[in-house]
């Protein structure tokens, strides 16, 4: 039989490393009961460090002090821990309380109000905030920041300015790459849902691997990342019951299928996994990689890497970092904005991935550090299982030049997301069957 | 009847008790005054927080010596963070980590080992948090958990 005497496409290579990931591991950690005011004080200790090194360029003339160190009428700078006080926030005493006026019964998606308000807090005490310049429905609990104003007769702090901590420096992308090399994302493939459709995916692999006929264009596809939530079990089984045989291969039966398409994957090209909500992981963040046992079939590849989640990896030097989308729906509940990107774009001004942990979205308390907290700014800022595909390239004072992605579900839009390394542009990859 | 400031003194300042079993600690126990309590009697006392029994004498001189004093001046100090949940040593170094200077003294007493490693209300806290394990534990035998992966 005569073989195809077309090229044979060579699939582009690229460096890749994940070492800035060691921070999202808790394998070294101890837990020795230690509260959450331990991450807290770490988060302020360093951001404020870096404010106070801020403050002077931006406000020379003015006095920086702590809260317990305000007086009346004395304009001054204050750094500290954003604390959003919140009517509708779910609190675990309202369960315990008579009356239950405030709380609806129906849970809201976003649990603001017009009556809710800032508080600036630091190790010395607090101060409730006053004036229009920090509107609380964009900032929420745990966001450090620097304000100038002044202290009131009423006891507030009357807030004349705001200073963020900014974009943090970015290592410069290297010069022009000669050849577009495409790195694609996709999330919520949630695999054994209803939703999803196996034959959408299948077409997926193939065409990163080449087997569409579209060698060319696989040929430059270099790295893949699948964001979070890649499986969904059927919830009916998970009752705390034991489980018959035949209902523990059902519930394997989702794992399974995701392992034969990633082995698909990972034959030709480097693979990350993460962990989202559904998937079987912890559930504080940072997530721990997926055990490699649910992968007999991908795990013997060295191009499938399972990760935390947040990721962080640079390929070629570029820098990517994202998560599974959790930070940013928490932010959904908490505040609100015009659209998914200003989320994303606020948590990278404000340097740090998950403000609202560990108030609201579950967090391991870690005691000496805060591994959130966004020291090099990234190339692409990615974040998975938005409802929508959604991008934007934003500008930094110092030159920093960020993309930022939101990777619809897989398994309601078919869509994937292609990121070009030469020009950090992105298009989408989208499949649907439409069986006429 | 009255207590007067003697006992009160007293009523914070328990003996240390090591409940043995649980989480283990990587402390040089040859610091602690130990009552090592048997397992089987541990199911008794995790009933009750160790905060609400006091256990030894009131040791007024022992502990209350310069060095215990710089070490809770350590502890107190608000600059340094939180104190609860982690070990002094622990805390120092966080401190060196996060370039604030602490004094070289706190961790060359440290070191020595002759001096207790946590902060005072530490066993407070961890008997609180065994405390509410055990109840923990407790619910979970009765009724079913619905967690995957716990």
């Amino acid at each position: 039989m005569e073989i195809d005497s077309e090229k044979i496409q060579q699939r582009k290579l690229s460096d890749y490393n994940n070492l800035q990931d060691e921070r999202f591991e808790i394998q070294k950690e101890m837990y020795r009961g230690q509260q959450y005011s331990q991450i807290y004080f770490a988060r302020l200790h360093l951001m404020r460090t870096l404010l106070y090194s801020l403050a002077p360029t931006w406000k020379p003339h003015l006095p920086v002090c702590k809260v317990l160190g305000l007086e009346e009428g004395k304009e001054c700078i204050i750094v500290g821990t954003l604390f959003k006080h919140m009517k509708l926030k779910p609190c675990v005493l309202d369960e315990y309380s008579k009356e239950r006026s405030v709380t609806p019964l129906v849970k809201p998606h976003n649990f603001m109000h017009p009556d809710d308000h800032l508080i600036l807090e630091d190790e010395s005490g607090r101060v409730k905030l006053a004036g229009s310049a920090l509107s609380p429905a964009i900032y929420v609990t745990g966001v450090v920041v620097a304000l100038h104003g002044k202290e009131t007769s009423a006891g507030e702090f009357f807030v004349e300015d705001v200073l963020e901590a900014g974009l943090p420096p970015q290592i410069e992308r290297p010069f022009e790459l000669k050849e577009n090399k495409y790195v694609v994302l996709l999330s919520g493939l949630s695999i054994g849902s209803s939703l999803a459709n196996p034959l959408q995916f299948q077409l997926l692999v193939d065409h990163i691997t080449g087997h569409l006929g579209d060698e060319k264009e696989a040929a430059q596809i270099v790295h893949v990342v699948i964001a979070g939530n890649s499986v969904e079990f059927p919830r009916k089984l998970i009752s705390g019951q034991n489980l018959a045989s035949k209902d523990q291969s059902t519930l394997y039966e989702p794992i399974k299928e995701l392992d034969i398409m990633l082995n698909q994957i990972a034959a030709g090209v480097s693979v990350d996994i993460m962990p989202g909500l559904n998937d079987p992981a912890n559930f504080a963040l940072p997530q721990q990689p997926l055990n490699r046992c649910l992968f007999p079939g991908s795990a013997p590849y060295n191009t499938f890497r399972s990760c935390t989640n947040p990721h962080s990896f640079d390929v070629d030097n570029i820098r990517f970092l994202g998560t599974s989308g959790q930070n940013i729906d928490d932010l959904d509940k908490y505040s609100e904005a015009k659209s998914k990107l200003d989320f994303v774009e606020r948590t990278l001004r404000w340097r740090h991935l998950a403000p609202t942990a560990p108030n609201t979205l579950g967090c391991y308390p870690f005691t000496d550090r805060d591994p959130f907290l966004i020291e090099t700014c990234p190339h692409v800022y990615f974040v998975g299982n938005q409802d929508k595909f959604d991008n934007r390239l934003i500008k930094g004072p110092e030159g920093q030049l960020v993309r930022l992605i939101c990777i619809p579900k897989f398994c309601e839009t078919g869509i994937a997301v292609a990121v070009n390394l030469r020009n950090l542009e992105c298009h989408t990859i989208s499949f649907s069957i439409q069986l006429s | 009847m009255a207590t007067t400031a003697k006992n009160m003194k007293g009523f914070y300042k328990q003996t240390k008790n090591k409940i043995t079993g649980g989480i283990s600690k990587s402390k040089p126990s040859s610091s602690r005054k130990v009552s090592p309590k048997h397992a089987a009697t541990q199911g008794s006392d995790a009933a009750q927080p160790a905060a609400l029994i006091s256990h030894g004498s009131v040791d007024l001189n022992d502990d209350y010596n310069k060095e215990e004093e710089m070490l809770r001046q350590f502890d107190m100090n608000i600059a340094y963070g939180p104190c609860l949940g982690m070990t002094r040593l622990d805390r120092w170094e966080r401190a060196l980590r996060l370039e604030m200077n602490p004094p070289k003294e706190i961790e060359r007493l440290l070191k020595t080992g002759k001096v207790q490693q946590d902060c005072l209300w530490q066993d407070e806290a961890e008997a609180l948090y065994k405390h509410s394990r055990a109840i923990e534990s407790h619910n979970l035998v009765s009724s079913s958990h619905p967690g995957l992966l716990c």
